[in-house]
């Protein structure tokens, strides 16, 4: 009986929070609708809203109760899901039909929104997720400020280009190709010098101070009007262009060209992260990160490796940068907010830190999620209660998969000599 | 045989707390040398001076690697020391475990080579090369403690004794000419401590690294230890062999506790 009645508050309280809103001059109007609106029960039948979230919570606890008593049924499916993961022929058909999948794509989704989605707010954020992976997952540095490189990416693209106040290189308007290659160097850059002062502290104040270096980045960005053009940013970054003899191709505005470009960046950037992962560096910032003091007592300079981290880390995020300036034309210190690095940070947790397939995985599901809510927003959703279904989704998965929805392997190991309360 | 280390001098404190005052030893090429004391006698703060981990305010602490200038350890960094030629183990062990036994191993054998990003990209023959020879050195290392077979076990799931031969594994991966046990029998049984003693004659005397040694159990060092120093509340209270110090009546009385003191304290 208790636990019908905590069932019961607590389905009451998700129709509540997830009702519409209030207005001031009738202020209990939310609540009330919240409670009697009428919504349909999956489909099937209508209903005020408190009776569906009751049977809502009814159906969720069922589920929860069959899946604990029937432990052998899960633990079957867990086993059939390792051994299929273990098998090498099954895992290649399993990738290559993901690769397929992600080249045919664009032809699969015709709509505009999902297409410009698919680019600005997925690929992108896969880009993100894999270079704070580096910082976060390999090197287990926590850094709240990993916009920054993101924004000096976008900027360097801009300066380049000729589009910012500040006189581009020699006065030479490139071609935002070339602006690659600068933008991940000056990223990387950017990376080395953050570093080198702030590599020595550890844990929170490394997150502290990290977390100042990208505030400081976006108010560089506000306010030296005369180099970045202010609040306003720049409108004027040209796409990318190939112009070579017969070779000639103008990417323009529609979003299909981008995809295909950051997809071939995104494979790349995956393949060269999980070489590093398995060479002497990957081995060597998990040692730091395992045990700084018992690394440094074999020989390896923690600072080098995680001035290192910084910088490779943000080269993706740098090249992430180009790919926002080129597609948008836009580059304003809007779109560089602590939020943005606290998202990105979200998908790296979410998906499994250290794990490449893990974020891009955390990455993809998670902007798409967000991408479905902003674009087709079921009834009573508001835009500011986005991150409350994101923080909702983060507790789920800390309870059932703590080391991440595909955990890496390094990772996991350490977890669960953790829990078993092995040192 | 020429000193391997000499330390003259050596104070350290931690504000108002002495650590260690005024020590003065040294260690000769190939010796196998123990430091007893009571707990906080500052047995471990010797070994992190020895190893750059502790800046000791007072005192010289030479090393003298061979082919090499002579080194002063003082003021530098734990890597740079391990770098030329001093490894060590841990009080608690301390693994890196999220690795296996093969890759904790490995970390030692490779950190002294450069970082070469691009070679850990490209895997370019020369990378492969040393990935080779790294990796035949790590082998033959496992094999020497006796972990072949449980190369690619989790450093997490081995048990004490076999944690504290994977450090001593780890520590000779880096090549060096000395190394120093912080109670590398601590949480181990009786058979285990043989075979660990064994395991540390071995070490000497096939691959010729002197050994400097914290180690509480009387009858692991007594059988082990060449030479001893005996440190009480941070100083040097007696140095010799095993029989000369087991009659020294200071050390008795540091581990015993006197009869005089406790009228002092009285009084």
């Amino acid at each position: 009986m208790k636990f019908v009645g905590v069932l019961f508050i607590l389905s009451e309280l998700t129709a509540v929070i997830t009702g519409p809103p209030g207005n001031p001059t009738h202020q209990f109007d939310g609540f009330k609708g919240s409670i009697s609106q009428a919504t349909s029960l999956l489909g099937l039948v209508t209903a005020p809203r408190w009776i569906v979230f009751f049977v809502y919570g009814i159906l969720v606890s069922l589920i929860v109760y069959l899946l604990r008593t029937k432990k052998e049924v899960v633990s079957k499916a867990l086993e059939l899901q390792r051994s299929a993961s273990s098998n090498k022929n099954l895992r290649r058909i399993f990738f290559s039909a993901v690769v397929i999948l992600v080249v045919l794509l664009p032809t699969l989704v015709k709509d505009a929104f999902w297409q410009n989605a698919m680019v600005s707010q997925i690929a992108v954020f896969v880009l993100l997720a894999l270079g704070l992976n580096v910082v976060t997952g390999f090197a287990g540095l926590l850094d709240l400020g990993f916009v920054a490189f993101y924004a000096v990416g976008a900027y360097a693209t801009a300066w380049c280009t000729g589009a910012l106040p500040l006189p581009a290189l020699f006065g030479l308007h490139l071609n935002t190709f070339y602006a690659i290659p600068i933008a991940i160097a000056l990223a990387m850059i950017s990376g080395i010098i953050l570093g080198i002062p702030t590599l020595r502290l550890r844990g929170d104040y490394l997150a502290i101070v990290t977390l100042g270096f990208g505030e400081i980045i976006t108010v560089f960005a506000n306010n030296l009007n005369g180099v970045t053009g202010g609040a306003m940013g720049t409108a004027q970054v040209p796409h990318f262009a190939i112009h070579l003899g017969p070779l000639n191709y103008d990417w323009g505005i529609p979003p299909v060209p981008y995809y295909y470009l950051t997809i071939v960046f995104v494979g790349i950037f995956m393949i060269a992260f999980s070489l590093l992962e398995h060479s002497r560096v990957g081995r060597a910032w998990t040692a730091i990160r395992e045990d700084e003091v018992a690394a440094e007592s074999v020989g390896i300079n923690p600072l080098k490796y995680k001035v290192l981290a910084f910088a490779i880390g943000a080269a993706s995020a740098g090249f992430a940068g180009v790919m926002t300036a080129a597609q948008t034309n836009y580059v304003t210190p809007a779109t560089f907010t602590l939020g943005l690095s606290i998202n990105v940070l979200v998908l790296v947790i979410f998906g499994g830190m250290g794990s490449i397939i893990g974020v891009v995985f955390g990455a993809v599901a998670i902007q798409t999620v967000t991408m479905y809510l902003i674009h087709n927003p079921p009834a009573g959703y508001q835009p500011q209660d986005l991150y409350m279904y994101i923080g909702a989704l983060l507790v789920i998965m800390m309870i059932f998969r703590p080391a991440g929805m595909i955990p890496s392997r390094r990772r996991s190991r350490t977890h669960a000599s953790s829990v078993s309360g092995q040192e | 045989m020429e000193n391997l280390f000499d330390v003259s001098g050596v104070s350290l404190r931690f504000g108002g707390v002495v650590s260690l005052s005024n020590v003065s030893m040294f260690q000769k090429r190939g010796e196998i040398l123990a430091v007893i004391g009571p707990n906080g006698a500052g047995k471990t703060s010797l070994f992190n001076s020895l190893t750059g981990v502790y800046q000791p305010q007072e005192g010289t602490i030479l090393f003298n690697p061979k082919e090499k200038p002579q080194l002063s350890i003082i003021g530098k960094k734990p890597f740079v020391v391990s770098d030329s030629g001093v490894a060590r183990t841990f009080q608690a062990s301390r693994m890196f475990n999220a690795l296996t036994t093969f890759e904790n191993v490995k970390i030692g054998a490779e950190s002294h080579k450069g970082i070469g990003v691009l070679g850990a990209m490209f895997r370019g023959p020369a990378t492969r090369r040393d990935e080779h020879t790294s990796d035949e050195h790590t082998w033959s290392l496992l094999e020497f403690v006796g972990l072949k077979e449980r190369a690619n076990i989790i450093a997490s799931a081995l048990s004490y004794g076999e944690r504290r031969r994977l450090e001593i594994a780890r520590g000779l991966a880096t090549n060096p000419e000395v190394l120093l046990l912080d109670e590398p029998a601590a949480g181990t049984n009786p058979s285990e401590k043989n075979e660990l003693a064994d395991l540390i004659r071995r070490v000497r005397d096939e691959m010729g690294v002197s050994i400097l040694l914290i180690e509480h159990d009387m009858k692991l060092v007594m059988s082990l230890a060449e030479r001893l120093y005996v440190l009480n509340f941070g100083s040097v209270i007696a140095e010799g062999t095993p029989d000369e110090i087991r009659s020294n009546q200071n050390v008795i009385d540091a581990y015993l506790g006197t009869a005089s003191e406790e009228e002092t304290d009285n009084a």
